[in-house]
């Protein structure tokens, strides 16, 4: 029986996928986005598909693309780390299996406990669990732990989390023990017991230990790059195969205790990847879910264009996750020059952008909501502050006005986006055009997106990119993308806006030096207010991450932590005996 | 004939050196950093500077390109140290993205794109020809009329078009056939070529609505010739005319082209590959471009440019065997 909340959600949603863009160009009555964290239109958000699984069957994960790394020393990507943590490798602490706000605890994992800080908050000890054993049955070592720190200072190993250069002592030109050097600041004096010395006090420090370069390698595995293709599993799964963007199989590691696992269920006994998938085609296989499609899951998002199918049909839709992304997209105003130099233009920008229209480019309220603050939702207790109050489809006509009162009135300004972002762009045009701000639209291959943008001196006025935090701090989101110190000439990433605040980077240090995480935090909050009450962005989307599961899934959940992907540690299958191969 | 092919050879050589440069070229003045990229976000100055010396970026540009031209025949050595890469011979590179040297990443998706390549040449073939000559046996006729519209508008559909419709048609209407995937011949060939059937006939349908049109043409002109005439004078008959006489001869063009086009789709079919999912060289390809794997670009690319290269050369020497005047 349908009640009138589910045809609220169901009415709201089929308009925001059959409107679509025919709205943002009429300027009719819009889908509102909303601002208060719940959004009728997003589909099972914090909650679980398909009840407890059994153990047993394979499920299959449908994919458009494969892993960029699986080296617990170079994996990065909020999806990834999420694959790697929870199947193939443990790590010294990691969330709790949960969805919604439960998710954002962190527990022990590889550890007995969340790490005892002494030195002031300088010095950091773990002890390792007995019995937690790799693939082989050989036993997980803290020096094993120390080896992959170690590893992600090799220029062999890119595009790793930084966090270990970033909050070690001693680390200056050190490049990895590939070279036959090692870290004094990381220390196991045994086999159980693993110390970090760092360069400064950090509170949540216990949270850091979650990356994956806090997993263990022997360096008898070690393979250099190729270490990248046959990650060697401390976790509930070991690879069978691993055909590149064709199919990876993961098979049970039966040397995995889960009498040392409080996180991971590990119900089914393979998980089959198939990749290089169209992305459309994964959709329509999800939506039909026959056969070995039904105990699927799809990798990356449902496709906007795929919403209109899914969102009217009750039986498919209770199939559809869509949790935050835990990501903030931002338009990174240019402060290094005019016209965003002038602090009054940037808060006339705050009140020109139409959130609104930029969420219905961008699918409708069912994918993206509208974003109130810089610090996503997972960070500040899973509601996004408004500290200013402006509504979602903003106020032109108040920009207008500030903009003429501050003497800018015919402003100009450049705007570059990733070609796949264009509709949003455009959005953004067209709100900022009735503010009277002429916008010219770049676009740029995503290949050579981030390098266009990275380049200071040729820096567009406009950059509409996101920032995701590693895990629930604020501590890995605004320092990363509002202080002045971290601006490089090339390559720079994050403070596209160039905001070189001085008040800014001193609080960020004072804060860095708390050693309370809870006084940490909150201070965090506040100066993300104080941050937007400046303007150097205008925080405008968080997208959801829709997934779609097939009916034979069971167990599923968007984990907040890992940009809404479906928590690995805990998926499963209703009846595995029906999953086939 | 030995003369004739060394000077080929040696220009085939030319032909390479100047697709790899212009691609390597190409490659450096884009915006786009591979160290960059692979060093991740925040990279600092220093790590960059150590992750571009690693991947040999610190070189001048001749000096990279000369490398990579020793490696394809003499091999190359990644990094230093224990655990440096060697890629031998012939090494085109060792990708960024997936760690592994260009070449066996390329020989792994081989065999999806020769299969659908083959699979389709060979039904574009059979109905090109079959409706192309029939045609032109039947000029002017309404066979000949309705061949040659449904050849027009066959040929005005680009391959994503009739692809899309195939899809809709027989997976998501019909459902008498699954979404495609790879099943290699050697495991299952019925799987194989039933996984095949769509992206065959949508790369098929383009192709042979043009060689329906270029073999009417080849064979109109071909059976307007004198010697024909004589043929049938001398009272053969009319199977062994056009069979033996009008083919034959016929096909001298239809060779050309066929050798081009088969090269061109060895070396990957892109939109096909990406339309249906098939993990063959073209969608490698695609997705090198889009993630900026140069070593994988420059390798397809010098793939596709052998394919094209000894394919013009093996039809030109195929053509001594088709038209008995031809003599090297």
């Amino acid at each position: 029986m349908i009640n009138q909340r589910l045809q609220t959600a169901v009415a709201t949603a089929l308009v925001a996928a059959l409107v679509g863009t025919a709205t943002a160009c009429s300027g009719g009555d819009r889908p509102r986005a909303t601002t208060d964290g719940k959004n009728p239109a997003a589909a099972n958000e914090g909650g679980t598909v398909g009840g407890t699984p059994r153990r047993g069957g394979t499920l299959t994960i449908l994919s458009n693309q494969d892993f960029s790394h699986l080296d617990p020393a170079r994996n990065w990507t909020m999806p990834n780390m999420d694959f790697g943590i929870r199947l193939l490798y443990r790590t010294l602490t990691t969330f709790k299996a949960a969805p919604g706000k439960e998710g954002t605890e962190v527990v022990p994992d590889l550890a007995t406990d969340l790490g005892t800080p002494s030195n002031g908050g300088r010095t950091w000890t773990f002890t390792l669990k007995e019995g937690v054993k790799y693939e082989d049955g050989s036993p997980v070592r803290a020096q094993d732990v120390k080896y992959n720190v170690e590893r992600s200072f090799s220029p062999d190993l890119t595009g790793g989390p930084d966090y270990a250069a970033r909050y070690l002592a001693g680390t200056d030109g050190y490049q990895g023990p590939l070279t036959g050097k090692h870290l004094d600041s990381v220390k196991a004096p045994d086999d159980r017991t693993i110390v970090f010395e760092l360069n400064r006090p950090v509170a949540e420090f216990g949270s850091t230990v979650t990356l994956p370069t806090f997993a263990p390698v022997p360096k008898s595995k070690e393979a250099g790059a190729r270490y990248d293709n046959r990650p060697f599993s401390s976790g509930p799964y070991k690879i069978e195969s691993y055909e590149r963007e064709k199919k990876l199989v993961l098979v049970r590691n039966t040397h995995w205790d889960p009498a040392t696992d409080d996180v991971r269920k590990a119900y089914p006994d393979r998980f089959v990847m198939l990749m290089g998938l169209k992305g459309s085609q994964i959709d329509d296989r999800l939506i039909a879910g026959k056969g070995g499609d039904a105990s699927a899951v799809q990798w990356s998002d449902l496709q906007p264009g795929s919403a209109a199918k899914v969102l009217p049909r009750a039986d498919v839709r209770e199939r559809l996750i869509a949790e935050s992304g835990g990501c903030t997209e931002m338009l990174q105003l240019n402060t290094s020059r005019a016209p965003f130099d002038d602090r009054r233009v940037r808060e006339a920008m705050l009140h020109a952008v139409d959130k609104d229209a930029v969420v219905t480019a961008g699918g409708g309220p069912a994918l993206v909501d509208a974003a109130t603050a810089y610090l996503p939702p997972a960070l500040t207790g899973g509601r996004q502050a408004d500290t200013l109050k402006i509504a979602p489809e903003g106020d032109q006509e108040k920009a207008r006005r500030m903009l003429k009162a501050a003497g800018k009135d015919g402003l100009k300004a450049s705007l570059t986006v990733s070609t796949g972002d264009k509709g949003r762009a455009e959005a953004i045009q067209q709100a900022l055009g009735r503010a009277g701000v002429r916008v010219e639209i770049n676009t740029v291959d995503p290949a050579a997106y981030y390098d266009t943008v990275g380049d200071t001196r040729n820096a567009p006025d406009m950059v509409l990119a996101g920032w995701c935090p590693d895990y629930p701090s604020g501590s890995t989101f605004l320092p990363f993308v509002f202080d002045g110190r971290y601006i490089k000439e090339k390559g720079n990433s994050g403070n596209y806006s160039q905001f070189r605040d001085k008040p800014t980077m001193r609080r960020i240090d004072e804060i860095n030096a708390m050693t309370d995480p809870k006084a940490a935090e909150s201070a965090w909050r506040a100066l993300d207010a104080e941050i937007l009450a400046k303007a150097p962005a205008v925080p405008v989307t968080l997208k959801r991450k829709p997934l779609l599961v097939g009916p034979n899934v069971a167990g599923a959940f968007g984990h907040p932590v890992w940009a809404g992907q479906l928590d690995y540690a805990t998926i499963g299958l209703k009846d595995p005996a029906t999953s086939g191969n | 004939m030995i003369r004739y092919l060394t000077r080929r050879l040696l220009g085939a050589l030319g032909v390479l050196l100047a697709v790899a440069a212009v691609t390597f070229l190409i490659f450096h003045v884009m915006p786009a950093d591979p160290a960059q990229a692979a060093c991740g976000k925040n990279c600092s100055t220093e790590r960059l500077a150590a992750v571009r010396q690693y991947m040999g970026l610190d070189q001048p540009l001749p000096v990279q390109f000369g490398a990579f031209l020793t490696g394809i025949f003499a091999g190359r050595t990644l990094g230093t140290g224990q655990y440096a890469v060697d890629c031998g011979f012939p090494c085109l590179g060792y990708s960024y993205a997936y760690s592994e040297p260009v070449w066996d990443l390329l020989v792994a998706r081989l065999p999806v794109s020769v299969s659908l390549a083959l699979g389709a040449a060979a039904l574009w073939l059979l109905f090109g020809l079959t409706s192309g000559v029939t045609a032109a046996l039947r000029k002017d006729s309404l066979t000949d009329r309705t061949l040659m519209v449904g050849a027009v508008t066959a040929a005005s559909m680009p391959v994503y078009f009739t692809a899309g419709l195939l899809i809709l048609l027989f997976i998501k209407t019909l459902e008498i056939l699954p979404y495609p995937g790879y099943v290699p011949i050697a495991e299952d060939p019925l799987g194989w070529a039933g996984n095949l059937l769509l992206p065959w006939c949508a790369l098929a349908f383009l192709y042979a609505a043009m060689y329906t049109r270029q073999s009417r043409t080849a064979m109109i002109e071909t059976m307007s010739e004198p010697y024909i005439r004589t043929a049938r004078a001398k009272g053969l008959p009319e199977r062994t005319v056009v069979l033996k006489h009008g083919l034959r001869a016929g096909l001298t063009p239809i060779l050309t082209i066929f050798g081009m086009d088969l090269a061109g789709l060895l070396a990957g079919a892109v939109i096909t590959e990406q339309i249906f999912g098939l993990p063959g060289v073209g969608q490698f390809f695609h997705k090198a471009l889009t993630t900026g794997d140069q070593p994988v670009v420059l390798g397809v690319t010098l793939l596709a440019a052998s394919f094209i290269v000894v394919a013009n050369l093996l039809v030109d020497l195929l053509y001594a065997v088709v038209d008995p005047r031809v003599r090297y």
